[in-house]
């Protein structure tokens, strides 16, 4: 589904200005709001440092509309395995209690639990 | 990455300052869970309930993200419709709704308290630190309520308590671009890339965020690939305040680290 254009937006580029993607040659959700007939972006190259978000002279929430966006569209395939590791463990990188015991042991740091593997699926993402 | 919270504690401990781990947490929810549904809340959420049942109205994070994360879901409970949902989900966990708690970062416990800081450096250090800013412990500036969001200076000030002189270069407010590994590598490497070659001339690259460090660090070999450049030092914030602090290394998590 196509991303509506913010009646609210200017379109005077400063999101563009100050974003990390469009320095390195990545088109963001901001070429979509300084120019919305621009041929290419994608609202899920971004790094979520908040700078468009917090530059915008007429408080577009412009991370609140990325993030309506990208659950409307298929995820990249980074984002897809972390969000299906933490639905299935809790975390966005899953690791044994085994190891992390061993680890934090060798650290010399106290043990810490890892979530229940059900946890997410069966408690915090209930169906209404 | 253990040498972060283990040089963490070391210096807040120095400061009279114990953490303890909540058990059982799960990922913040953002910004992964949070680009599939909005229901990513209940993760930080779930989050502050166990802080709460701990007896505690603090929760101090290492991640930036996971600051903010944490700071927008106690915002979130101030909204009944949350509240009641967070609730139904809660419940058979056996953990009541959270009251209000106070959602911290590493920096901003540490810029509290800074004179205290002060008297406990007894090694300054003389070198040239570049420092990147962890973006998500200041913006967005009407949540996080910290420093200046676009422009912040806590860790400039943090860095030269050490005597260690800040490297000034374009782009220290810009994001290192970690996240966007998770949709571009290429693009997340060639904004570490920028980074790495404006500090370049400085003596260490100083950062307070796990993902900072995942990009800066272990991904440094894949960002410098087929250049003949130095490889670029890194310190978390806590470990060039740890040296200055006279800590000792194992304490500080400095076993891998190529400089001393």
């Amino acid at each position: 589904m196509a991303l509506k254009h913010p009646e609210d937006c200017i379109r005077c580029g400063v999101c563009v200005s100050v974003c990390p993607v469009e320095k390195v040659g990545g088109h963001a959700i901001v070429t979509f709001l300084a120019d919305p007939t621009a041929p290419e972006y994608s609202v899920w190259l971004c790094s979520s440092c908040w700078r468009c978000h917090e530059s915008c002279p007429v408080a577009i929430d412009i991370y609140g509309l990325m993030m309506e966006q990208r659950r409307k569209e298929p995820p990249p395939p980074g984002y897809r395995d972390a969000h299906e590791a933490i639905l299935a463990e809790g975390l966005a990188v899953p690791i044994t209690q085994r190891e992390l015991d061993e680890m934090r042991a060798f650290w010399n740091l106290e043990p810490a639990e890892l979530p229940k593997p059900e946890l997410v699926r069966e408690h915090l993402f209930l169906s209404p | 990455m253990p040498e972060y919270e283990t040089s963490a504690r070391a210096v807040l401990r120095a400061l009279g300052i114990e953490l303890e781990i909540i058990p059982g947490a799960v990922c913040c929810g953002a910004p992964i869970v949070e680009s599939f549904t909005s229901d990513w809340v209940y993760l930080s959420i779930y989050n502050l309930a166990r802080a709460a049942a701990m007896g505690h109205g603090t929760v101090v994070t290492l991640c930036g993200s996971c600051t903010n994360a944490l700071s927008r879901a106690d915002l979130a409970l101030s909204d009944d419709a949350v509240r009641i949902e967070a609730q139904r989900r809660l419940e058979p966990l056996g953990l009541p709704l959270p009251g209000h708690i106070t959602v911290t970062h590493l920096v901003r416990v540490l810029s509290e308290h800074q004179s205290a800081l002060r008297t406990h450096i007894v090694r300054p250090l003389q070198l040239r630190i570049a420092l990147t800013n962890p973006c998500q412990v200041f913006r967005p500036g009407e949540v996080m309520q910290f420093d200046d969001p676009m422009n912040p200076v806590t860790i400039h000030q943090l860095v030269e308590l050490t005597g260690a002189s800040v490297f000034d270069y374009d782009g220290e407010n810009e994001c290192c671009g970690a996240t966007l590994y998770l949709a571009d590598g290429r693009l997340s490497l060639a904004a570490g890339r920028r980074k790495l070659d404006a500090t370049a001339a400085a003596d260490v690259l100083v950062h307070a965020c796990g993902n900072c460090h995942l990009l800066l660090r272990h991904f440094q070999r894949a960002i410098t690939k087929g250049s003949d450049r130095k490889p670029q030092e890194t310190l978390f914030l806590s470990q060039l305040l740890g040296l200055a602090m006279g800590l000792p290394e194992y304490e500080l998590g400095l076993r891998e680290n190529r400089w001393r």
